[in-house]
């Protein structure tokens, strides 16, 4: 595994890069259990200053030092798409590898479920759950929520390309040899599968936490819970934009940005070190 | 292929098609009623926030008739049966926030911005993105790809309401060249003349401009990581041996092979057009499905949320139903069994 | 040849890009000089609807239910009814008899009322208004009581209602009302009156669209927006036949009712002198408006700018919650709001605060302010500090909130008056002390404690929770108010938290919650009774929790000696000056008993720009309320003068 990261390490561009900004990042909420602040307290520091050396990202309207707000935030906004992507995924394998592999009619009903969560628009469904949760709306319960409203399609993927697997020709010599469809799904087409996971991880997560903004721009996520939305939330109730309190928004974007550049190029570069054709070349080379 | 063989496939298909939006709509059926939103309560509350004076015994005499205008008396099961013998008419009922307008009306007052909009938008997007995203996976190691690369990745995670704002701020507001809100000027109707052609496009204009961005950013990105996949595939590497000109392995090869995904994400797109845009729509004061949509859920009008779900719920299982049918038919390998 | 293949793409796709952005601007840069074809900007008045955009824009049946066009024009220059009463000085008093031509005429024991009709007042289509529209209305409402506005209110008081001649109409009561006269008394709205020659040839008038209205205002519907973003009216030329005429003509020829978008669009519109009225907006915004836009104008010269609507935002306690039942934990968790604190997280300081549970606001200074200061200074809470009785009132509040808003503003903290007499009109008369030592004593004596980690704890033992709903970006003010007292809360070791709740006004309907930030106090600003909101306070029409409460009585107080008060108020006449009495009365019951905790007023961020037009109410000039959705806003109409523009 060590030797493995070393490895790209050294030969990688793109992935001594996305590790770099990676780890940072994660130092950076990281730092959030030494913030001097409490994160749910107010007017601590003088409002609206611009971004200096004591004040490394200004602070906002609310008294509040961005710099140490932020490691709140994208620890929280971070643990909130790992979360949702990682339970989506679960979920999509789960369903995308038995409907590909079974077939029949236990695919059929698998992809009429899977589809009815295709079709059903999920913001209003989303704005709805909020009313019905209410005050026990919490960052966990949302994540739990998209997780089940956000597998579907990446489950379709996966079945699709478990379908176009079967056809392959390793498929039929390893049936010909006697495997089971069981050994067969996981020895032989996981590995080809696992790069969609990957991709769709990333997008997921990019999904996730960019829905969170949209609903916190809405007032619909948990506004006590500091997080990339929320943050954006609150600098909207104060017209950050137009009160020329710029650093309120662009800390956010700022790191977010880096984040998932960073994620990007992570995936793109595990990827293709996980991709069975590089996989063979680097094995014969 | 065998004619009778694809011809049960199809059957298939389409009854599972039409499974899924029957779930689809009854669980859009339930859940707004599971919420605590109540279209009397709520017609209620916004007359009493709007400080409209009701004398206290008034008030048990307000809810009885306004309940029994609004159709809600009866049980659950009884309204979901009205609900399909009615919605089977093409019915859609009456909106509960604008009473009595039915539901059609107000999405067909809406429905054309948003599909204007998001259409054009979303081919525009499709074309650039993909387009360069191309030309970027097959030039990787130029300078120019890099830079948009890098661009487009940036460009994805920024909240969009941020650069949806920011562009009005930029194009509306220091450089004031369009204009601020609304689909057309003040005192442009709907005619074929050139004013209100051009006022359309103005108007249209920024919100096309935040959604082109956002989605070609992601096309760019998707179509990019593809083709450089695909140009390390046997045949490429042959084809560049063998001396075919880099234009026809581009375009000849590589794009026509990366496209099926893409074209499948495209179809997906135009089925979710029904959910309009709403950030878009709130931040432009664009007046589409989107906001009507908001404002649906916030008046507790379950009759419209519904009926902008059931246009959004066919929309994407015919766009599912069309992808399966025609899956086979671009990709060989797979065979239904 | 691979650049070759390179620069052809590059070029063609230059070229297009290019020509987007040179061809498109080139046709959109326009000055606006024109609103619309044949509508001159300086000749039009443009003011922001706050209902946003509305869904069904081609329905102005102002008295059926569903109908989203009202403050679009509609009834502010279109509609008309007896009585107006002005939050505020009004033209010429805060009273105005509209269509009526008295005041309203009650018999001894209030069983009937009669209304005097002005004469000469014609609808826009040349029909002469007269008794029949008035009987008209109350018998068409009260055909369809609880559908049409004011029907089912029609339907519990009268018994008959008839014209004894065309300007005369006699409305027998079936029970005693003093305040019947309310119903046609526009403080927000009222019931407007019908066309009866319109309404009478439509078979189902709850399905009737009244589209084009005919007006009985000053100005006539010329245009409106089919997707619901614009509404445009134009001056009557006959409009020295309407009820404003008495106050001259109304100067713009033409008033444009538009959607603006979000605060922040506002802000830019109005720089661009896009939009002349703004309706509300953040208080960040108003300073933008203040640094940046000359012209810009509050109701205020300066600092706090906003105009103080007669509503009064207040901490809704559910009085029916264990442990907010306890007059001694209400008390506590005033004792622990550090108003300055939550008048700058919420207003930026420019809060106009207010310890008593009415808005400090219009007359209400002098009629309720200064006559209770003297006994709020004297007034003790039952607990002894140091021996002594403790004194909760703290008149030096605002003026701190001056002193802390001067420095916070930076360049234009000098706006900020230094006079205490100013601030006091300005910002409030005081507020309750900051006292967390008392708070912890009236809680101890009730039995509650602290855990080892200094959480309080209910008496028995479990930890003590308390959620304030607030409505989230629909109301930017008053959540970040209700955080900010959350957090003081918080502070003190009670675990509170603020939660966005949508549907605010339905949970507290219902009484699902602890506490709201929300409003249940409304008073008429002009006029000292407190006969609108307080009726409802009667433990006659006291709901438990679990039902839905009757109009404004949400924190589920019930309390003996206000039964008292308000049956005193219900048997005097309107403008007894025994009522304000009785209403100082109720003043004192809520300090004692703390329903609810008063905060301030509803101040609403109204700016006018004075780019086209001067002449907007101000505190200085305040002949109306210049908050455009309010009725009476068609006051301002006939004052504003228009401005040359270079």
């Amino acid at each position: 595994m060590i030797s493995t990261i070393k490895n790209l390490y050294e030969h990688d561009r793109r992935f001594r890069f996305a590790f770099i900004v990676i780890i940072g990042i994660i130092i950076f909420s990281s730092l959030s259990f030494f913030s001097p602040y409490d994160p749910d307290s107010s007017y601590d520091v003088p409002s609206d200053q611009s971004p200096s050396i004591k004040y490394f990202f200004g602070t906002s309207s609310r008294g509040q030092d961005i710099f140490w707000k932020m490691t709140f935030a994208i620890r929280n906004s971070l643990l909130f798409g790992i979360s949702t992507a990682l339970l989506s995924r679960i979920i999509s394998i789960l369903v995308g590898l038995t409907a590909g592999y079974k077939g029949g009619i236990g695919d059929r009903i698998l992809m009429s479920i899977n589809d009815s969560f295709i079709v059903i628009p999920i913001l209003p469904l989303l704005i709805l759950f909020n009313f019905i949760f209410q005050e026990k709306m919490s960052l966990f319960l949302l994540s739990l929520i998209m997780a089940c409203l956000g597998w579907a399609w990446d489950a379709r993927l996966i079945r699709s390309q478990v379908l176009s697997l079967k056809e392959r020709e390793f498929t039929r010599t390893a049936v010909y040899s006697g495997m089971k469809s069981l050994p067969i799904t996981l020895k032989e087409h996981l590995p080809f599968v696992m790069p969609i996971v990957f991709a769709t991880m990333i997008n997921n997560m990019l999904w996730s936490m960019g829905l969170e903004v949209s609903l916190a721009v809405l007032g619909l996520s948990d506004i006590n819970t500091p997080t990339i939305g929320t943050t954006i939330y609150w600098a909207n109730q104060h017209q950050a934009l137009v009160a020329g309190v710029w650093w309120w928004i662009a800390a956010p974007i700022a790191i977010s940005t880096l984040l998932f550049i960073g994620l990007y190029l992570l995936f793109a570069s595990l990827n293709q070190y996980i991709d069975p054709r590089t996989r063979l070349l680097r094995m014969g080379g | 292929m065998k004619h009778g063989f694809f011809f049960r496939y199809c059957l298939q298909r389409v009854g599972q098609c039409l499974l899924v939006i029957f779930i689809g709509i009854t669980i859009t059926f339930i859940i707004p009623r599971l919420a605590p939103t109540d279209p009397v309560e709520s017609a209620i509350a916004t007359a009493n926030m709007s400080g409209q004076y009701t004398h206290p015994e008034a008030v048990a005499e307000i809810r009885r008739a306004l309940t029994e205008l609004y159709g809600l008396e009866g049980g659950i099961f009884e309204q979901y049966f009205n609900f399909w013998k009615r919605l089977l008419k093409a019915d859609l009922g009456p909106s509960y926030s604008s009473f009595p307008t039915p539901v059609m009306d107000l999405i067909r007052r809406s429905l054309p911005w948003t599909v204007g909009l998001l259409l054009t938008s979303a081919f525009i997007a499709w074309a650039i993105g993909n387009l360069i995203g191309g030309l970027a996976g097959y030039f990787s190691q130029r300078g120019w790809a890099r830079t948009l690369g890098v661009f487009c990745m940036a460009i994805r995670p920024t909240p969009y309401y941020i650069m949806a704002f920011v562009i009005l701020a930029l194009f509306a507001y220091i450089l004031p060249i369009f204009p601020l809100s609304g689909g057309l000027a003040i005192g442009v109707h709907f005619s074929f003349t050139w004013r209100f052609i051009t006022s359309l496009l103005k108007h249209a204009f920024l919100p096309s401009l935040s959604l082109v961005i956002v989605s070609g950013g992601a096309w760019f990105l998707g179509m990019n990581s593809l083709v450089s996949n695909i140009v390390s595939e046997d045949y490429v590497v042959y084809a560049e041996m063998g001396g075919v000109s880099n234009r026809n392995i581009l375009f000849r090869y590589v794009m026509r092979n990366a496209l099926l995904p893409q074209v499948t994400g495209l179809a997906l797109q135009l089925g979710m057009i029904f959910n309009g845009a709403l950030i878009t729509e709130y931040v432009f004061s664009y007046p589409g499905l989107g906001y009507l949509t908001y404002n649906a859920v916030f008046s507790g009008d379950y009759g419209l949320i519904i009926g902008i779900a059931i246009f959004s719920i066919i929309g994407v299982a015919l766009a599912i139903l069309i992808i399966d049918l025609a899956y086979p038919l671009f990709d060989p390998r797979i065979r239904h069994r | 040849m691979m650049s070759k293949l390179r620069g052809k793409f590059l070029l063609v796709m230059v070229v297009c890009i290019i020509a987007t952005w040179t061809v498109l601007p080139a046709f959109a840069a326009e000055k606006m000089l024109e609103v619309a074809p044949g509508v001159l900007r300086h000749e039009t008045l443009i003011l922001e609807n706050p209902t946003g955009r509305c869904e069904n824009p081609d329905n102005f049946n102002r008295w059926a239910p569903g109908m989203t066009t009202y403050s679009t024009g509609l009834q502010q220059l279109a509609l008309d009814t007896l009585w107006y009463i002005d939050p505020d000085a009004g033209i010429s008093t805060p009273w105005d008899n509209s269509l009526a031509a008295t005041k309203p005429i009650y018999n001894k024991d209030f069983t009937k009322m009669t209304a005097k009709l002005r004469r000469g007042i014609y609808w826009s289509d040349g029909v002469e208004f007269t008794a029949d529209d008035l009987v008209y209305t109350v018998e068409t409402c009260m055909a369809h009581p609880g559908v049409l506005a004011y029907g089912a209110n029609f339907e519990v008081f009268v018994d008959k209602v008839y014209k004894t001649d065309d300007y005369t109409v006699v409305f027998e009561l079936k029970k005693p009302n003093s305040r019947f006269h309310g119903l046609f008394t526009v403080r927000w709205s009222a019931c407007f009156i019908m066309p009866k020659h319109i309404f009478e040839k439509v078979e189902d008038p709850v399905a009737f669209n009244f589209n084009p209205p005919v007006s009985l205002g000053p100005y006539v519907l010329k245009d409106y927006d089919k997707a619901g973003n614009w509404f445009l009216w134009e001056r009557r030329e006959d409009w020295q036949r309407t009820s404003l005429a008495r106050y001259g003509m109304p100067q713009p020829k033409y008033a444009l009712y538009i959607n603006p978008g979000p605060s922040d669009k506002r802000v830019m519109a109005q720089i661009k002198h896009d939009l002349d009225v703004i309706h509300d907006i953040a208080p960040e915004g108003m300073i933008t408006l203040a640094k940046k836009n000359p012209t810009s104008k509050g109701w205020f010269k300066g600092f706090p700018w906003a105009h103080p609507d007669p509503t009064l935002p207040a901490l809704i306690l559910n009085n029916e919650r264990y442990p907010l039942n306890i007059k001694d934990v209400r008390w506590a968790l005033t004792l622990l709001i550090d108003i300055v604190d939550v008048s700058l997280a919420s207003y930026k300081g420019a809060a106009t605060i207010s310890a008593i549970a009415v808005p400090p606001t219009g007359g209400y200074l002098s009629w309720y302010f200064d006559s209770m200061e003297e006994w709020l200074g004297d007034f003790t809470l039952d607990i002894d500090i140091d021996g002594k009785p403790f004194h909760p009132y703290d008149p030096s509040a605002t003026l701190r909130i001056a002193e802390r808003a001067r420095k916070d503003l930076g360049d234009i903290g000098s706006q900020v008056p230094t006079d205490p007499a100013e601030i006091k009109k300005a910002l409030g008369y005081g507020w309750w002390k900051h006292a967390p030592d008392v708070a912890e004593k009236l809680l101890l004596r009730n039995g509650f404690t602290r855990d080892k980690a200094g959480k309080w704890l209910l008496p028995d033992g479990t930890p003590w929770k308390i959620t304030i709903a607030v409505e989230g970006p629909a109301r930017p003010i008053m959540t970040r108010g209700g955080t900010m007292i959350a957090e003081q809360w918080r502070k003190f070791g009670i675990d509170a938290k603020p939660v966005v709740i949508k549907l605010l006004w339905q949970s507290m309907s219902y009484g699902d919650g602890d506490a709201f930030m929300a409003w249940c106090i409304e008073t008429w600003g002009g006029h000292p009774d407190l006969f609108w909101f307080l009726e409802s306070w009667h433990s006659d029409y006291y709901k438990p929790s679990g039902e839905p409460v009757v109009f404004k009585n949400p924190m589920r107080f019930k309390n003996a000696e206000l039964d008292t008060i308000i049956e005193g108020i219900q048997g005097l006449d309107f403008n007894d000056p025994k009522c304000l009495e009785l209403g100082l009365e109720y003043v004192k019951v809520c300090v004692e008993e703390m329903p609810l905790i008063p905060l301030m007023s509803y101040n609403v961020f109204t700016v006018c720009d004075e780019y086209y037009w001067e002449g907007f109410p101000t505190f200085e000039n305040p002949y109306t309320n210049p908050v455009p959705n309010w009725a009476n806003s068609k006051y301002m109409f006939t004052m504003i003068r228009p401005k040359t523009v270079e």
